[in-house]
């Protein structure tokens, strides 16, 4: 035992370069079957795991990237739903008014609104018509829901609308129902009211104001809005009557201006 | 069994490089040839006989994927651990210069060897482009490793810097 131990020790080195030139031989001669078990091996017990964390990144990475376009096509598709659904609005809205028929003697222009000007409630509203539409001031102006108010100044491509919530602008205005007048104003702090309307007078609420054609501005039988509060105060002559607009002066978009037919 | 721990750390080592740390590492298509880094570098510091079985495994390991001739990507890496060992034992190894030019001439030409195995036009250019940089590149590395073994280049010492 001690002869063999002290035969490896002295041939050591050879040994091991004999080992090293065996496995070489191997390689050579039967490489074609050697190798690919040897290369199997080496690849499960080396590769396979930095493969598979490289696989993980790369996979995470295309993920990121995926999740990066998906939300740039989201972003896009909203928007596009955004413009749809105001398309829809926009058409719903000129559907309705496609069955609306303007007072007699008069024809419609139709226009849109670019802004709406008022510090607390609109009061006025730019439209994209002026003088070269044939509008002119003190026309009145509508929508499909009622009255708006009127032209108050021209420029040939542009014209401002004083609407009807502005505190200085008055309508002539008679309750349907009872044909009883009064002039129909607004407050900024109470809203649209009736004024002048006696005591004496017929009214309740849910009754309709339209107006009344006097004053030379507005052609009777507009829509104005509804009688949503009737208040009767001692010692007082008129009624306080609060009125519900018919038209939403906070979402105007389309409106008609009336032009007389005498004018064409 | 405990001594060939770092060893098999070491093929671990080329194993992850090959598998993704060549491709982040690489610069201008100059990559790190760290087979080759580590044989040499074994041979700086170990034996005869563990240099040329280091040489023979990182031959085997690193070139595993090209079965029809990792035989001769074997024979060529335990010849070079053979002969690094050899030159290293006629060199001063305490002189930094001299290791770095046992890395990068070890390196080159393993490079070139392995462009006269695989590239059959346009070996010359293809010296210049790949073995050299290769080379260059990877004796930079070399370089880093024995300024932070030899204590030239520390932690405290890069701190001070800033």
């Amino acid at each position: 035992m001690n002869k063999i131990s002290n035969l490896f020790t002295r041939h050591f080195r050879n040994i091991h370069f004999v080992s090293i030139i065996l496995i070489l031989a191997i390689l050579f001669i039967a490489g074609k079957f050697v190798n690919p078990y040897l290369n199997q091996a080496v690849s499960a017990v080396f590769y396979s795991p930095f493969a598979k964390i490289k696989n993980n990144f790369l996979e995470l990475k295309s993920v990121s990237e995926d999740n990066a376009r998906l939300s740039q096509t989201l972003i896009d598709v909203s928007m596009k739903i955004a413009f749809y659904e105001e398309a829809t609005l926009e058409n719903d809205r000129l559907r309705s008014i496609l069955g609306f028929d303007p007072p007699a003697n008069y024809t419609l222009i139709p226009a849109k609104v670019i802004s709406i000007s008022g510090e607390f409630t609109p009061i006025t509203a730019t439209i994209n018509k002026g003088t070269n539409d044939s509008i002119w001031i003190d026309q009145p102006v509508i929508n499909q829901e009622g009255l708006i108010g009127r032209v108050s100044s021209v420029s040939p491509d542009f014209s401002i609308i004083q609407l009807l919530t502005d505190p200085s602008n008055r309508v002539a205005a008679r309750v349907v129902s009872s044909r009883e007048m009064g002039i129909i104003k607004y407050n900024t702090n109470t809203g649209m009211y009736l004024d002048n309307f006696p005591i004496q007078g017929d009214i309740a609420v849910n009754d309709l104001i339209i107006s009344s054609g006097l004053g030379g501005v507005y052609p009777a039988g507009l829509t104005v809005g509804t009688v949503s509060e009737v208040i009767k105060e001692e010692l007082e002559p008129f009624y306080k009557v609060k009125v519900t607009p018919a038209s939403n002066f906070y979402s105007l978009e389309e409106l008609f201006i009336l032009r007389e037919t005498a004018e064409e | 069994m405990t001594k060939l721990i770092p060893y098999l750390l070491y093929f671990w080592l080329i194993a992850m490089h090959q598998v993704f740390l060549a491709d982040v590492t690489s610069i201008f298509g100059a990559k790190i040839n760290l087979s080759v880094l580590i044989v040499l570098l074994v041979s700086m510091y170990k034996t005869e006989t563990t240099s040329v079985w280091v040489g023979l495994c990182v031959g085997i390991i690193g070139f595993a994927g090209i079965t029809n001739i990792s035989a001769w990507y074997a024979l060529e890496m335990a010849l070079i651990g053979l002969s690094a060992f050899h030159i290293k034992e006629k060199m001063n190894l305490d002189s930094l210069f001299a290791r770095v030019a046992l890395i990068l001439g070890g390196t080159f030409i393993h490079n070139i060897i392995v462009l006269l195995i695989e590239i059959n036009d346009g070996l010359l250019i293809s010296i210049v482009r790949y073995a050299l940089t290769g080379a260059i590149y990877t004796t930079i590395v070399g370089t880093i490793f024995f300024l932070i073994k030899d204590g030239i280049f520390t932690l405290k010492k890069t701190k001070s810097i800033f």
